[in-house]
């Protein structure tokens, strides 16, 4: 109920009278720290009156009296009292009191409703805009919550990153022995090795040059009636094989 | 023939040496958070270029056939001579300089994370204060201005500062 006092003035809104005004102060009643009780609910509407201004609380405090007609009968008769004894008289500024109530009373009766729904609507505004900055605040206090444990989980798994690393320096560590060892294995195979070819290098150029040496001698050696021998030989044993051959032809 | 003692030497320096431990990168990657995923990317490309490079190499060196070699080479005497100073051959252990350091930079970001931690409970302490007071408030159309005041100290009006209405500068209606 912050709006009706706050936005708009008091007789501009049809039901809310100096009552409703006191009746909001009542809750307050009770904010001393000296009571624990509850704080009654703020009224939504001002007290009830009847035609406007008088308020209910009259009639149902004369009604067990006077019955339903006493607070008028009230009325009339103060009324009735005060002009004819002329403790109010009547003069122009009544005749202009007459119009100028006329017409304040047909002002609110037109236009109240509408201007009391324009006030409400301000109000619902700011109380929406109060709400929802409510509850964005709510939404983000708990996601940052859950952000910090997150970050706290995101934190213990620090040690993973260690052994990473350990285990990295292990494995370089590892590679490099090996390396050590098989430059070690194959620098002394190579030397072996090496030492293998040359020999096999070696016997086999020796049997190449006794091989071609061996056949120079013994192209030299052949001398030229030893060729013509051979060559002679070679004859007769052509001229034997054609014979044999003529004698298989002709068979 | 004759075992080298580089095979020895790996058999006993196998217990020196640091086991690898298995490490579930799944996981580490969760934990990484979205700022650090460069770091962990280098990381982890760092450790598989490693590994693989470990285990393209053999665990142990090729023999060396000393028979085929004693009756084959010529010269006398230097299959022997390589043979034993082959086995009386010790390969020095790399040193391990950055284990050290590693275990100093463990020890400081435990510290660290701790402090981290505690400062993050305080934090959601904090939070959980606030949220406490938001949830425990009463609905906006139950608050007259004064119970709004309370609830929130900045929308108090300072009727010094501006002792005249509105009771704020102008420009903040």
């Amino acid at each position: 109920m912050l709006s009706r006092i706050v936005f708009v003035s008091a007789n501009a809104v049809k039901s809310c009278g100096p009552l409703g005004a006191g009746l909001a102060q009542l809750s307050h009643l009770h904010t001393s720290p000296s009571s624990q009780a509850p704080v009654p609910a703020l009224p939504e509407k001002g007290g009830k009156t009847r035609h406007g201004i008088i308020p209910e609380e009259l009639f149902q405090l004369l009604y067990p009296k006077t019955g339903v007609t006493g607070p008028y009968m009230l009325g009339a008769g103060l009324l009735t009292y005060i002009l004819s004894k002329e403790i109010y008289i009547i003069n122009h500024e009544t005749f202009a009191a007459a119009c100028m109530g006329t017409v304040i009373i047909y002002g609110v009766k037109k236009f109240g409703p509408d201007v009391a729904a324009f006030a409400d609507k301000l109000n619902e505004e700011k109380v929406q805009k109060a709400q929802e900055v409510k509850d964005l605040a709510m939404s983000s206090l708990a996601q940052a919550i859950q952000d910090e444990k997150k970050e706290q989980w995101r934190a213990e798994g620090r040690q993973m990153l260690f052994d990473a690393k350990r285990n990295n320096v292990a494995m370089l560590l590892e590679t490099n022995r090996r390396e050590r060892v098989h430059m070690v294995t194959n620098e002394v195979k190579k030397r072996l090795d090496y030492q293998i070819a040359l020999q096999t290098l070696h016997r086999r150029m020796e049997q190449e040059h006794m091989v071609n040496w061996v056949e120079k001698n013994v192209v030299t050696s052949i001398t030229p009636q030893q060729e013509m021998a051979s060559i002679a030989k070679c004859i007769t044993d052509l001229k034997v094989l054609a014979k044999v051959q003529q004698a298989k032809a002709t068979a | 023939m004759g075992t080298c003692p580089l095979y020895d030497a790996d058999r006993k320096m196998a217990g020196k040496r640091a086991a690898l431990k298995a490490i579930d990168w799944l996981a580490f990657a969760e934990r990484v958070p979205p700022n650090q995923r460069a770091m962990f990317n280098n990381l982890k490309t760092r450790s598989d270029a490693i590994g693989a490079k470990l285990s393209s190499l053999p665990e142990k060196p090729v023999t060396i056939d000393w028979s085929f070699y004693k009756t084959n080479v010529a010269r006398a005497g230097m299959v022997a001579e390589f043979e034993s100073k082959f086995s009386a051959l010790t390969i020095p252990e790399p040193k391990d300089t950055a284990t050290a350091a590693i275990n100093t930079q463990e020890a400081e970001a435990n510290k660290a994370a701790v402090a981290y931690v505690e400062a993050s409970k305080a934090r959601i302490a904090q939070y959980g204060k606030e949220l406490e007071k938001f949830q425990n408030m009463i609905p906006f159309d139950q608050m007259t201005i004064d119970d709004l005041n309370d609830t929130f100290p900045e929308t108090k009006l300072d009727k010094e500062k501006h002792p005249y209405w509105p009771h704020k500068p102008i420009a903040e209606l």
